[in-house]
């Protein structure tokens, strides 16, 4: 990977929320995933973390926000226009200034009009992307053509083609290019498909019917994830955990992403197995140059994962940071007290480490200021208001 | 330090359709009362077996197929269920792995969590009179043998008054448990009702007032010394006063003023009820009320140790000196006998025989053990169901083995004849039942052996004991007894203790939450609701069963504060099981790394951590990362073998780069490191290679000390 690519987002999460009911169990969340990196999502259960990544692909219809993929919008919300819309009624009614009766129908209609394309957006972007694959079909055919100059042997062939193309493009779905790795490998493999069928039936979906090239490629993703030929044909309960969980990557990986979620793909797992799936993540990740999301509680395997950190708490990103310097310089107080209660391989530091306790209330106080996300080193974002901005700016100077 | 729990030599195998699978291969450990075990190992080790035989709840298919695990003087594998119902629960509790099966979903949480302690109330009073009167009985007879028939009326006479003593005691306790209750209730009562207040939600001033008047009137106790009887007056006068006009400032407030004298009764110290009965016996009618709580305890304790106490105790360090004394002579004698037995059971003896001579020998083991002694001997109490257990055992499976082979050969010949005609069989042969009978004989000897060698360090450590103290421990064992039957834990009593323990937990809004079925908590919370309510029975050795796995970093910091907390307090004996060594190192005192079946390798959390010597153990420790890692992780290659063809040598040696010919070949035994310190690996044999500690674990422990000293230094520099 080079640097430049590094710096091209490939996922933008842009103030996502996702309320269910009257929970908010992600509100307002940004981030940006750049390609080939590996962002860890850390945070207690009920964070929201896994909301947010099942959000992204789509498992749930977001409340608000969107979320942008590869420059796509592939998710869109509604709730700040809905807002918007409501408050602008509201003075609507209370105001008698011609004027700004008329800005405000202005602003109704404007956030109307939002309303429409983001549901288009997060109704269609899968059918405009396949429209433009199509398209791209289409235009290489007609040059094609062009070039057999009526040769008609050629053209069968072109015809046969450009007849399979056609259909994989017309059901190519754009999010298809993010894939998700789940926590239980033993729930999330169908125990009456072999092998074979459940790392294929992407492909199949996809209308791919050359049943040899489908084979070829289930034995070569079953190679790349450390498993034989042979265990293509047998059932996921022949399987230990480690190798189960082998075969959920192998089913991500087959679609060619660009992008995996991978939620809590090793505490399920023995801990032997679990390094061996690390390493295994850790392999693809260079030799597929693939982006990771990667949802965990765990913190010293986040820490050993991932190159940037954020830390979630009640639905909002609390903290983020490159991994290091995460890890060297918490400044808010979840992620200390997260820090403190990691329980590490050493029974001296063990005995006498002090957990730092949280207490949202008692730690800020918000009632005049309201905190936001700002950053205080570069790529190093906290919540925080005015005052602890300068309060961190200040512990952050002292430490160096 | 005293052993708690002994584990010896313990294997269990579980009869599957494809065999019988070794779950447990010889495990023996000792639990030391106070400290934590924890037992680490990869799923399928075993440690879940060996954790769940102590419990005694092992599957159906699971054969027991040898060895001991001793509690309180009883052989766990070998008592009646009845017997292991009692204990299971009570004095040994388990926190289980997943909370969402090991609750009851139709139950509200309130009801699951004072259940136990309501139930197990009921029986630990009554069990509790029925040893208190044996104790005591015995103890008056070893008197009287002690000093001689002509003090019998006198030692009669100190017995009844010690008995007396104890009843007039517990009555006197009952009744100030009775307000005590009261107040609880009642403060309780105000607690909910100041809450509702906060809460803005409906309540009833005149109700509240009724029933707290009502309660604070019958509250009244002669021994609610310093005072309180007339502050309760008092108070109850001026919440009589509030009528529904008054504010609610004001009766929060009056109501508040109540609760923190009701908080204060119940923070008071408690009375010392035996020496307070004295002091009314002796002194009838005084009046006691004025006197402040500890005045009191401290002149009737005076007045009893002066004129009953000294003496009483006299006679019990007699009668304790007698009877061990008495039993030391016996054990002597016994000693030849026991070896006779020991030549008899290791050459051929018929069921008959060997059953009627064990008869005569167990009246005789029986006669000799000590009865005055607290700390009952294991091997000596459990003798009866041991030997005729192992006598009948054996012979059970002489009988039934060649029928279970031949059955076997049968069916295994047909299946082939089947298939050699090209059948199609669906069957399989069920796997053959049979036992080890040399193993089984061995056993019958090895009970006799146990007990003699029991007998000999006994013999050995006589001189040693402190009679004094353990007169003084009877007496105290007498008094709680005497305490437990009268302690009755009403309903509200085991609420609030309840609340306070989902408090302790870490639950927010426990009068809420007390109300809530556990569809209603997350994973996390009911997992603390699960370890309130293996806490509630106040256990002696609590087993956690990967008690955090199932919950994040911050919470699983809390429980396993909690845990330690609790032991401290309580000094509790925890078998802690786990996978995650950072857990592991926080919690233990003693680490068993456990591998298909069997220790490999065993030592305090230092031993293990700083000094690991099994490669299983490099192996664990250097898989996971820690905050420092940054190379590629050392993953232990394929899989743990099954369990159903275990390897002949080491079960290791297929996943173990340091392998050599011998460990495919040969168990490795236990090599001694330490006294504290021991590995099964062939490694530390003499004429083994020296293999380095693998280079990422040395970095690892020198990574540690240096933080420890950098630590060291900066607390030296704030000092």
């Amino acid at each position: 990977m080079t640097n430049e690519n590094r710096q091209e987002v490939l996922l933008k999460v842009d103030h996502l929320s996702q309320y269910f009911k009257s929970n908010k169990a992600v509100d307002d969340v940004s981030f940006d995933i750049k390609r080939g990196e590996v962002f860890g999502l850390v945070g207690e259960s009920g964070c929201g973390k896994t909301t947010t990544g099942r959000s992204i692909i789509r498992i749930y219809d977001i409340t608000g926000g969107s979320i942008y993929f590869n420059g796509h919008r592939i998710c869109a919300g509604l709730l700040e226009y809905e807002n918007a819309i409501r408050e602008a009624r509201k003075e609507l009614k209370e105001t008698s200034d011609p004027e700004r009766k008329g800005q405000l129908k202005k602003l109704i209609d404007m956030n109307r009009a939002e309303i429409k394309r983001a549901k288009h957006d997060h109704k269609y972007s899968d059918r405009d992307y396949a429209d433009e694959l199509v398209k791209k079909v289409k235009a290489k055919y007609e040059e094609d053509v062009k070039k057999a100059n009526g040769d008609s042997e050629k053209l069968s062939k072109l015809n046969k083609n450009y007849r399979d193309d056609l259909r994989v493009a017309r059901k190519t779905r754009l999010i298809t290019k993010i894939q998700m790795i789940f926590q239980d490998p033993v729930a999330s493999l169908n125990p009456r498909m072999t092998v074979q069928e459940i790392i294929s039936e992407g492909l199949v979906i996809n209308g791919i019917k050359d049943k040899e090239y489908i084979q070829e490629k289930v034995y070569e993703i079953l190679e790349l994830v450390g498993l034989t030929r042979d265990h293509a044909g047998r059932y996921p309960h022949e399987f230990s955990g480690g190798q189960k969980q082998r075969i959920g990557i192998a089913r991500s990986v087959i679609m060619k992403p660009d992008m995996i979620i991978a939620d809590e793909p090793v505490s399920a797992l023995d801990v032997s197995i679990q390094a061996q799936v690390i390493n295994l993540l850790n392999e693809l990740r260079e030799s597929l140059g693939l982006t990771i999301l990667f949802i965990a509680h765990d913190l010293s395997v986040v820490k050993y994962f991932s190159d940037r950190i954020g830390v979630m708490y009640y639905g909002k990103m609390v903290e983020l940071a490159s991994s290091d310097e995460l890890f060297k310089h918490p400044l808010h107080p979840y992620t200390k007290s997260l820090l403190s209660s990691i329980p590490l391989p050493d029974p001296r530091s063990e005995r006498v480490r002090v957990r730092e306790k949280y207490n949202p209330l008692q730690a800020h106080d918000y009632t005049v200021n309201k905190p936001s996300m700002r950053e205080i080193l570069p790529g190093h974002f906290v919540m925080c208001n005015d005052e602890e901005f300068k309060a961190y700016q200040k512990e952050i100077k002292e430490a160096e | 330090m005293d052993k708690i729990l002994e584990v010896k030599k313990l294997k269990i195998a579980f009869r599957t359709n494809s065999g019988a699978l070794k779950a447990v291969r010889d495990v023996s450990f000792d639990l030391e009362r106070g400290r934590t075990l924890a037992i680490v190992g990869e799923s399928g080790s075993g440690k879940s077996v060996t954790s769940r035989a102590i419990m005694g709840i092992l599957a159906g298919n699971a054969i027991v197929e040898g060895g001991e695990i001793f509690y309180d003087g009883k052989d766990l594998m070998r008592i009646s269920e009845e017997e292991m119902h009692r204990l299971r629960g009570d004095k040994i509790s388990m926190i289980f792995q997943d909370p969402l099966s090991s609750l009851n979903p139709i139950v509200k949480i309130g009801k699951q969590i004072t259940e136990a302690m309501l139930l197990k109330n009921k029986t630990s009073r009554r069990e509790a009179r029925r040893e208190f009167k044996t104790i005591l009985e015995s103890l008056n007879e070893n008197m009287i043998l002690a000093l001689g028939n002509g003090e019998k009326s006198r030692i009669d006479a100190m017995t009844k008054t010690f008995d007396k003593l104890c009843i007039k005691g517990t009555q006197l306790e009952n009744d100030y448990n009775n307000a005590e209750a009261k107040a609880q209730e009642i403060s309780s009562l105000i607690a909910d009702f100041l809450f509702r207040v906060e809460k803005k939600a409906g309540v009833s001033v005149a109700n509240m007032r009724s029933e707290a008047v009502r309660g604070l009137r019958r509250m009244r106790n002669p021994l609610l010394t310093g005072a309180f009887n007339a502050k309760l007056d008092e108070h109850a006068d001026e919440i009589n006063r509030l009528t529904k006009n008054t504010e609610m400032l004001k009766v929060s407030k009056v109501f508040e003023a109540c609760r923190n004298t009701l908080e204060a009764i119940l923070s008071q110290t408690r009375p010392d009820f035996v020496a307070i009965g004295y002091y009314l016996m002796k002194k009838p009618g005084t009046n006691v009320e004025q006197m402040k709580i500890e005045e009191l305890n401290r002149a009737a304790a005076e007045q009893l140790e002066n004129e009953f106490m000294t003496e009483f105790s006299r006679c019990t360090v007699k009668a304790l000196e007698y009877s061990a004394n008495r039993s030391l002579e016996k054990k002597k004698a016994i000693l030849p006998v026991l070896e006779e037995a020991k030549a008899f059971y290791e050459a051929e003896f018929s069921k008959k025989d060997g059953l009627s001579y064990a008869k005569k020998l167990i009246k005789k083991v029986e006669d000799s053990i000590d009865r005055m002694e607290l700390v009952k001997d294991s091997a000596a109490y459990t003798f009866r169901t041991s030997i005729t257990n192992s006598i009948e055992k054996y012979y059970k499976f002489l009988r039934s083995n060649p029928k279970e082979e031949a059955r076997f050969a049968r069916q295994t010949a047909k299946r082939k004849r089947l298939v050699d005609k090209g059948k199609h069989v669906t069957w399989k042969v069920v796997p053959k039942n049979v036992y080890d009978l040399e193993e089984l004989r061995d056993g019958v000897a090895l009970v006799v052996v146990r007990l003699i060698e029991r007998y000999e360090a006994y013999i050995k450590s006589f001189s040693a004991i402190d009679f004094n103290h353990r007169a003084k421990e009877m007496v105290d064992l007498l008094r709680d007894k005497a305490s437990q039957v009268v302690y009755r834990v009403t309903k509200t009593m085991a609420k609030e203790k309840a609340i306070k323990l989902m408090e302790e937990v870490g639950i927010h809004e426990p009068r809420i939450r007390y109300y809530q079925y556990p569809f209603e908590f997350s994973g996390g919370m009911r997992q603390r609701i699960v370890i309130a309510i293996a806490l509630a029975a106040n256990p002696d050795i609590l087993i956690c069963d990967e008690p955090t796995t199932a919950l994040d970093v911050t919470i699983q910091a809390q429980i396993l504060e909690l845990i330690q907390d609790l032991k401290k307090k309580r000094n509790l004996s925890v078998i802690f099981i786990t996978h995650d060594l950072g857990v592991v190192a926080n919690i233990a005192d003693d680490i068993a790394v456990m591998y298909a079946g069997k220790i490999v390798e065993y030592g305090t959390a230092e031993d293990i951590f700083y000094d690991p010597r099994h490669p299983y153990t490099w192996a664990l420790l250097s898989s996971m990362p820690d905050l420092d890692t940054k190379e590629k992780l050392d993953a232990i290659p394929g899989t743990p073998p099954n369990m159903v063809y275990p390897p002949v040598g080491d079960a290791f040696a297929d996943r173990n780069k340091y392998a050599m010919k011998i460990d495919f070949e040969q168990q490795p035994p236990m090599f001694d490191i330490s006294s504290t310190h021991r590995a099964a690996t062939w490694l530390l044999h003499p004429s083994a290679p020296k293999v380095e500690t693998p280079k990422g674990i040395t970095d690892r422990i020198a990574r540690m000390n240096a933080k420890m000293e950098a630590r060291n230094e900066n607390g030296g520099a704030q000092a």
